[in-house]
């Protein structure tokens, strides 16, 4: 009861906080409910919790798991850096230069709410069934989503820091580099955020789609052999990544923007 | 000179939308038909799909699926997101879950879904739904997150029933949080109509395209492809349009 009174205690003021508590009981209850309910209504093939957890020793030590992950993580972190910079620089021009942002809106905004993976038969008749079709399909993906944010964030630069800067006679790497880069920062790593999702559906449905090693192809495969503890554990590695990736974003925000706290998570 | 403003807003714009038309007329004509048509046979072969009525049943059929899918998710994402502002404790136990489904890409269930439920309507819809649901909540959550309990309290303070609190205080702090995940889970919806169209039984606009990719009819792809873009657009502003109506509200008293 104390507690309820306590306006909104902290993790880790109580040692086990109620949050912790509450975070931990929900857990166990999903994870009882997901196993009595496929145990008592679904075929015996269903992935349960317990079968997952015995499964994962033996699929992470597979190799055949192992070149899958490495596979589409890297295909997924390359296309990404590729379309950070792409993105960066197209989305600081547009922001910047009104006459670039009008000419290109309509393309970006455009490809930005088309639904990515149907460029897929399109990617496949340009780059056949190869790893440069994934490849097309995942910076595809990301581009626009970080351009989008990287224009907002360019926008978003408060004209007094580009007319002091002019006023003394700053180079224009000076102002592009040193001012609008870092101003738009904040946009940029939530525009990073987005992309990495996006990113990542695209791997996994370009997968599909070419029938190309990775851990979408390993999903498919085992869930159609009804080895689906392994497929599971396969979207339990692609949940972690963008798990991972939301967290190292809020970390970055954190550590090294603390003045922009607007939208963060927290109070 | 607002005039010359005014005129540059248009001018630049279609300027480059029309060198747009005409780069993929150049190079279209210049390249082999396998691997890109000219602007204008796409345009022709548009033409021709909406006035064999081929078009309108495929866009038809990919609304009806995405329409059910994504009300579906709505209904249900929305009110249990607002529940959560309601019930602290059920939103400190699960929202972490959210967050961690939120970042999961959906697209890697379709091989359960595809062996669980097979290929018929019902394992479509629930794609779409998979694909929408979890935007809309994580959302609603962040709007949930910032009811503070003091104005539940306030509320309850002056004899407020339960309905007057969802009325005046959950609802309105939650929505415009809610409508941002409308507008994500709009855009995550069409791309698992699009997903479904592909990997399940094939229909509506994904069959349009697949079956033309199969044909290696790339007039076909690019017709459909430009056509799947126009509803992303119509969608996304819809979406856009209904966040902007509610955003005012998000600085309420804070």
């Amino acid at each position: 009861m104390t507690a309820m009174v306590e306006p909104r205690p902290r993790t880790g003021v109580f040692g086990l906080s109620e949050g912790a508590i509450a975070k931990l009981a929900a857990g166990l209850i999903i994870l009882a409910l997901w196993e009595i309910g496929c145990r008592a209504f679904a075929p015996a093939y269903v992935a349960k919790p317990i079968g997952i957890l015995l499964a994962i020793p033996d699929t992470i030590s597979s190799a055949k798991f192992l070149d899958a992950a490495w596979s589409t993580l890297w295909a997924v972190v390359r296309g990404l850096i590729v379309a950070l910079i792409l993105g960066t620089a197209v989305g600081l021009t547009m922001g910047r230069k009104p006459i670039v942002e009008r000419a290109l809106r309509y393309y970006v905004n455009g490809l930005y709410a088309m639904p990515m993976v149907a460029v897929l038969p399109l990617v496949t008749l340009w780059f056949g069934y190869t790893n440069e079709a994934r490849m097309a399909t995942i910076v595809f993906a990301a581009f626009f989503a970080i351009a989008i944010n990287a224009a907002d964030g360019a926008r978003a630069v408060p004209p007094e820091y580009i007319e002091v800067a002019r006023s003394f006679r700053a180079r224009w790497d000076n102002i592009w580099l040193g001012i609008a880069l870092p101003a738009s920062l904040p946009y940029l790593l939530a525009g990073v955020r987005l992309a990495a999702g996006r990113a990542l559906i695209g791997c996994i449905v370009a997968e599909f789609f070419i029938s190309l090693e990775g851990l979408g192809f390993y999903i498919l495969f085992n869930s159609r052999t009804f080895n689906h503890n392994a497929a599971l554990v396969a979207v339990l590695l692609l949940a972690a990544f963008g798990v991972g990736v939301e967290a190292l974003i809020n970390w970055a925000t954190r550590r090294y923007l603390p003045w922009y706290r607007r939208g963060e998570r927290g109070e | 000179m607002t005039a010359g403003i005014r005129l540059r807003r248009v001018a630049v714009p279609a300027a480059s939308l029309i060198a747009g038309a005409l780069l993929w007329e150049i190079i279209g004509r210049n390249t082999s038909p396998a691997f890109m048509v000219p602007f204008s046979v796409t345009v022709a072969k548009l033409a021709g799909l909406v006035r064999s009525g081929e078009f309108m049943a495929a866009l038809a059929q990919s609304l009806a699926l995405f329409t059910s899918g994504f009300l579906l998710a709505v209904v249900t994402a929305v009110p249990l997101g607002v529940l959560f502002a309601r019930v602290r404790l059920l939103r400190i136990g699960l929202e972490s879950y959210v967050t961690m489904l939120y970042a999961t890409p959906m697209a890697a269930l379709i091989p359960f879904i595809l062996s669980l439920f097979g290929f018929d309507f019902g394992a479509k819809i629930l794609v779409v739904f998979l694909f929408a649901f979890f935007p809309i909540l994580y959302n609603t959550v962040e709007g949930a997150r910032s009811v503070r309990p003091e104005l539940i309290e306030v509320a309850r303070a002056f004899r407020s029933n339960e309905w007057g609190v969802w009325r005046d205080v959950l609802i309105p702090h939650t929505l415009p949080f809610a409508l941002t995940g409308v507008r994500q889970g709009i855009g995550r919806g069409l791309v698992g109509m699009v997903t479904a169209e592909f990997f399940l039984s094939a229909s509506g606009i994904g069959r349009l395209i697949i079956v033309s990719e199969r044909d290696f009819d790339t007039a076909g792809v690019l017709a459909s492809v430009l056509l799947i873009t126009l509803l992303g657009v119509l969608l996304m502003a819809i979406g856009r349009a209904l966040e902007n109506r509610y955003a005012a509200w998000r600085g309420l008293d804070r």
